[in-house]
């Protein structure tokens, strides 16, 4: 019987392993060595690894990711959560307000990107100049949030109603509910929200391509974006898998170091 | 159900089997990189196999043509025919010996030498040898309104005091002198190549390579120029991109507009009410033009049918089949004696070989020299830019030893 639990997970490890722990592998592979992508070439030993290290451009690329990811986390998830509440208070077309508060998530970044790239360049210009990074952030939390929304109304709806009913014959205004009954019941949705939404900015592409492709200079070139401007138009495949691997670990590293700190939160 | 598919696999069959000829007719691999011209060949083809009844070309044509290439290449598989852009890609190859030497032959002898040199500097197997053939030329050329010229008294400017001058007057006038288009990096570059080209020393690539020289102490004028153009645009230079530059111009809306010959099919697609002109950037007395080999013909060092593909080669190399894809394709024959309505004002320059190849051919792509030269436009801290670009180089280079 217990045999057909291994079938059951069959496919999707094969399918997993075959398309993404073998691409990894293979990089890994082109990571030590000084191949352009196609063609010969060489194994160069760690020799990528320690230039990633001399080269300031990698830096600023790791600072912009950081800084953006930071914020745009902190204001999805804020907005989010507000938005959540909102929406499953007793008020009219919530359903349908439902719906329409989704629908960001489905459209493509890219062709929400380019439609901004237009409002932006004709009415406020200077988020594709100076003041890029906001332009990006602005994007970036107005897609994410949809997604984030939904987490957040799942986790509301499995609060008991007596819990709130106890709490308002205590005498507990709303903020007093929020913070004291609301958000602690759902801090695990809070946990999933927050180390989901931090992964997924570190890797922000789409959105930047769509809006800046890395402008102005290198102003909003994220990491992702960089690996791939080097390693496929500027020629150095190997050197820029090297990066991808380095910000993989990070990424995973980050990932771990968070959950661990909300999940202990959760439990106070 | 089953049958349909049959009769359509047997109907598949029989018309590749009709659409190759029988007996002894050879097929020529042609591969061809630019998307634009694919129908332009097509034309071509139809006319050479009249003329050759037994032998068949056939054209290949795939998006990122030169990653293509490269991979057919690892697997020693060399098309016949190749038409390649004469940029660093093109060096490379015919570097690493993979292309036919024309330098005996006498199709290379049409070719204006200047325009052959540009191509053989990117790159040849062995010294002295020709690894193939420019096509087509394109220029780097500032395109004009002659109506808006006309209409405020400015000649096409022949001096840099006369360029500044005619924007000053335009401006004067409230008309844009220059249309730019920021939101693009690389629309930088093209001026700064026509300065670059002009105003470093000559031989200033093969001293940055050997470590002699640096941009920092050699291009100072390079960016103080492009600095001063470019305080002659408009103010929303930034959020304006490529694209949107073309359809300002051909509107009217700039009197002049930096690019190259390769931006003039856009902008007359887009019918302009006006007649183009162009001129070259004049940085300093007796110029010379910025041209690149936009088409460059080649063939495989050992073809597989060597007498049918250089008697394509020969066919492509006829000054009438030239001058028609130019005229076509708004491009300028690089023949002894060439001919283009709308690139007549610079012809004079193909001429008398007053010509540079691109600048930044010479810089790795890795370096990124558009977004360095974008941020310096909007920062206007010159040295921050060039010592970035010396600091740029050196990691690119310690990383490629």
């Amino acid at each position: 019987m217990s045999r057909a639990f291994y079938w059951m997970v069959l496919p999707a490890f094969v399918l997993f392993f075959v398309f993404h722990t073998v691409p990894v592998l293979q990089g890994v592979y082109y990571s030590l060595t000084d191949s352009p992508g196609y063609g010969e070439h060489a194994f160069v030993g760690l020799r990528n690894y320690v230039n990633l290290f001399k080269d300031d451009r990698i830096l600023d690329a790791y600072l912009f990711t950081f800084q953006f990811a930071v914020v745009a986390t902190i204001l999805t998830n804020v907005i989010a959560l507000a938005i959540a509440v909102g929406l499953s208070a007793r008020i009219r077309f919530r359903t349908a307000l439902r719906g329409i508060f989704f629908i960001p998530n489905v459209l493509a970044i890219l062709i929400v990107g380019y439609i901004f790239n237009y409002l932006f360049s004709n009415y406020v210009p200077v988020l594709l100049g100076e003041l890029a990074w906001i332009g990006v952030v602005v994007v970036a939390v107005w897609q994410a949030v949809a997604f984030n929304i939904i987490i957040y109304l799942a986790g509301l709806q499995t609060i008991p109603e007596d819990l709130h009913e106890a709490a308002r014959i205590d005498g507990a205004g709303s903020w007093r509910r929020f913070r004291s009954v609301v958000f602690p019941l759902i801090a695990p949705f809070f946990t999933v929200n927050m180390v989901l939404s931090l992964k997924n900015f570190l890797q922000v592409f789409d959105h930047i391509v769509a809006l800046t492709n890395g402008g102005p200079g290198t102003a909003t070139t994220s990491v992702s974006l960089l690996i791939y401007t080097g390693g496929f138009q500027g020629g150095e495949y190997a050197y820029q898998t090297a990066n991808a691997i380095v910000y993989f670990v990070v990424i995973v590293l980050v990932s771990i170091f968070q959950l661990r700190i909300l999940q202990r939160r959760e439990q106070l | 159900m089953a049958r349909s598919i049959a009769l359509l696999v047997a109907a598949a069959l029989f018309a590749s089997s009709c659409g190759q000829d029988p007996g002894s007719a050879v097929t020529l691999d042609f591969f061809q990189f630019k998307p634009e011209a694919v129908k332009t060949f097509d034309r071509i083809i139809e006319e050479f196999e009249r003329e050759h009844p037994g032998v068949r070309v056939v054209q290949r044509h795939v998006p990122n043509a030169e990653t293509a290439l490269r991979t057919r290449l690892v697997r020693q598989d060399v098309p016949d025919v190749l038409t390649l852009n004469g940029a660093g890609v093109f060096g490379e190859l015919a570097a690493a010996g993979v292309f036919h030497d024309f330098s005996r032959d006498r199709v290379a002898q049409v070719v204006n030498p200047p325009v052959q040199k540009i191509l053989n500097d990117l790159g040849t197997f062995g010294r002295g040898e020709v690894n193939g053939l420019p096509f087509a030329s394109n220029a780097n050329v500032v395109i004009y309104n002659k109506d808006l010229f006309a209409r405020h008294r400015v000649e096409p400017p022949r001096s840099w005091a006369e360029l500044i001058a005619a924007a000053r007057t335009f401006r004067a006038a409230g008309v844009t002198p220059f249309y730019l288009t920021l939101k693009d990096a690389w629309t930088a570059l093209p001026t700064f190549n026509a300065l670059a080209a002009n105003l470093a020393p000559a031989d200033f690539f093969a001293r940055r390579r050997a470590g002699l020289a640096t941009f920092l102490s050699a291009y100072p004028q390079v960016t103080e120029k492009l600095k001063e153009l470019y305080s002659h645009g408009q103010p929303d230079r930034l959020s304006r991109g490529y694209d949107e530059g073309n359809r300002a111009f051909a509107e009217g809306r700039a009197a002049m507009y930096l690019q190259g010959s390769w931006a003039i099919p856009a902008i007359k697609g887009l019918e302009p009410a006006f007649e183009l002109g162009t001129f070259a950037l004049p940085a300093v007395q007796d110029q010379r033009l910025v041209s690149g080999v936009d088409v460059a013909v080649t063939m495989a060092r050992e073809p597989r049918h060597p007498k049918e593909a250089m008697a394509f080669v020969e066919y492509l190399m006829r000054p009438e089949v030239m001058k028609a894809y130019a005229e076509e394709q708004v491009a300028i024959p690089p023949l002894r004696q060439a001919g283009s309505p709308v690139l007549r004002e610079v012809l004079p320059y193909f001429e008398r070989g007053r010509l540079a190849g691109f600048p930044d051919h010479h810089i790795p792509l890795a370096v990124q020299l558009e977004r360095l030269l974008q941020r310096f436009l909007i920062d206007g801290d010159s040295r921050a830019f060039l010592a970035e670009l010396d600091s740029e180089w050196d990691k690119v280079m310690e990383r490629r030893s």
